[in-house]
């Protein structure tokens, strides 16, 4: 009889250090979707609101550079708000991973979710950082001129938009691995 | 009078054995989800394979030349082109050795490690194989479309063969990264079910 409840007493204990780490990894992906929700939402402000018009103008053509005119830029505004969007619709659910550390099947969606919103955002931000490369750059191959040495405001801007997206992608794959541990440990 | 409860005593106490460790369960569906992720793996180390060997030898020359210099376009022109050359290799082998963890994720349909070491490293693969896809991607658009407001040029209207490979290249890359998601998937699945 003593041989069974020190069994059951050292897997209460087990299952008990399996609460507190499955809370604390609840607790740190809450506070990583929250930096991740603000690097995203930086990004696509940042790189929405550019607009630069050069003080000179020939008769014929006025000289402005807008996120608009560049697909690939276009794109990467997209895709960083519908990554900031899910993360905040996803707070919810982290919220309920601390609340509950049992969730089992929440925590699959939310795998596959991140995972999905990985790639896009992904995919968004080194596009546009394809396109921000040629922009510094040039090539002469192909005889694409860089347009940073006359925008420079708007080269600066661009630039600087994609250090969000590139903080919250490595948060995104932080998150996915904290998910998957917690989830091989049941 | 006080009520006895007569437990008899087993005699086949010796005989008893103690099941220690994993005790051979059939595998049932995550048996078979593991011999897709193995297919799957499979088909993303051809798909892999081929965008890396396609880029690598875009190479075109126009048949017409000036007196300085002669019209050529190769992989080599463009710094993306040869990061996204680079990386697809790295993508195709990783798939390759991450093969004989599939392998025992077949063995062992209910061990709970090979399957999250390959969702952590497949998530990091897919990264990596995502921003080279993407990246090359835009720079074929742009060989594709050109662009008014920057005055860029679409070359693709002269150098027609390089764009071709080029963009085959980057399908079979995304192909890569829509197998890794997947795969990714299953992983999670068949780690959140017990």
């Amino acid at each position: 009889m003593e041989k069974a409840t020190f069994v059951e007493l050292s897997e209460q204990k087990i299952s008990n250090q399996n609460g507190k780490m499955k809370r604390g990894v609840a607790v740190i992906d809450f506070i990583l979707r929250l930096i991740a929700i603000v690097a995203t939402l930086a990004s696509a402000i940042a790189m929405g609101t550019t607009d630069e018009t050069l003080p000179f103008f020939t008769q014929f053509v006025r000289f402005r550079a807008k996120y608009d005119d560049l697909p690939a830029l276009r794109l990467f505004v997209v895709a960083s708000a519908i990554a900031s969007g899910y993360l905040i619709l996803s707070l919810p659910f982290s919220i309920l991973h601390i609340i509950r550390s049992s969730a089992g099947m929440t925590r699959v969606i939310l795998i596959i979710l991140d995972t999905v919103m990985l790639a896009s955002l992904t995919a968004g931000s080194s596009a546009a950082a394809s396109i921000v490369y040629l922009a510094h750059k040039g090539n002469t191959k192909a005889n694409w001129f860089a347009f940073c040495q006359q925008y420079n405001s708007f080269c600066e801007r661009i630039s600087g938009s994609m250090i969000g997206s590139f903080i919250a992608i490595p948060l995104f794959i932080i998150l996915i691995i904290l998910s998957a541990l917690v989830l091989s440990r049941r | 009078m006080s009520t006895t409860i007569d437990v008899p005593e087993s005699s086949n106490t010796k005989g008893k054995t103690i099941l220690l460790g994993n005790p051979a369960r059939p595998g049932g569906w995550k048996k078979g989800i593991a011999i897709m992720d193995f297919i799957l793996r499979l088909g993303a180390v051809a798909a892999a394979l081929g965008a890396a060997a396609t880029m690598g030898m875009s190479d075109q020359t126009l048949p017409f030349f000036t007196q300085f210099f002669q019209f050529e376009a190769s992989y080599d022109s463009f710094t993306t082109f040869q990061f996204f050359v680079i990386s697809m290799a790295l993508v195709a082998g990783y798939l390759v050795l991450s093969l004989p963890f599939s392998i025992v994720a077949i063995i062992r349909p209910h061990a709970t490690g090979p399957r999250l070491f390959l969702i952590i490293l497949d998530t990091v693969f897919l990264t990596l194989a995502t921003s080279s896809g993407a990246s090359a991607a835009a720079i074929v658009y742009l060989a594709h479309n050109g662009n008014q407001d920057t005055n860029w040029l679409a070359i693709c209207n002269q150098f027609g063969d390089f764009c071709a490979q080029t963009s085959g290249a980057v399908v079979s890359s995304f192909v890569t990264v829509v197998i890794l998601v997947v795969l990714i998937v299953m992983s999670a699945l068949a780690l959140g079910r017990h």
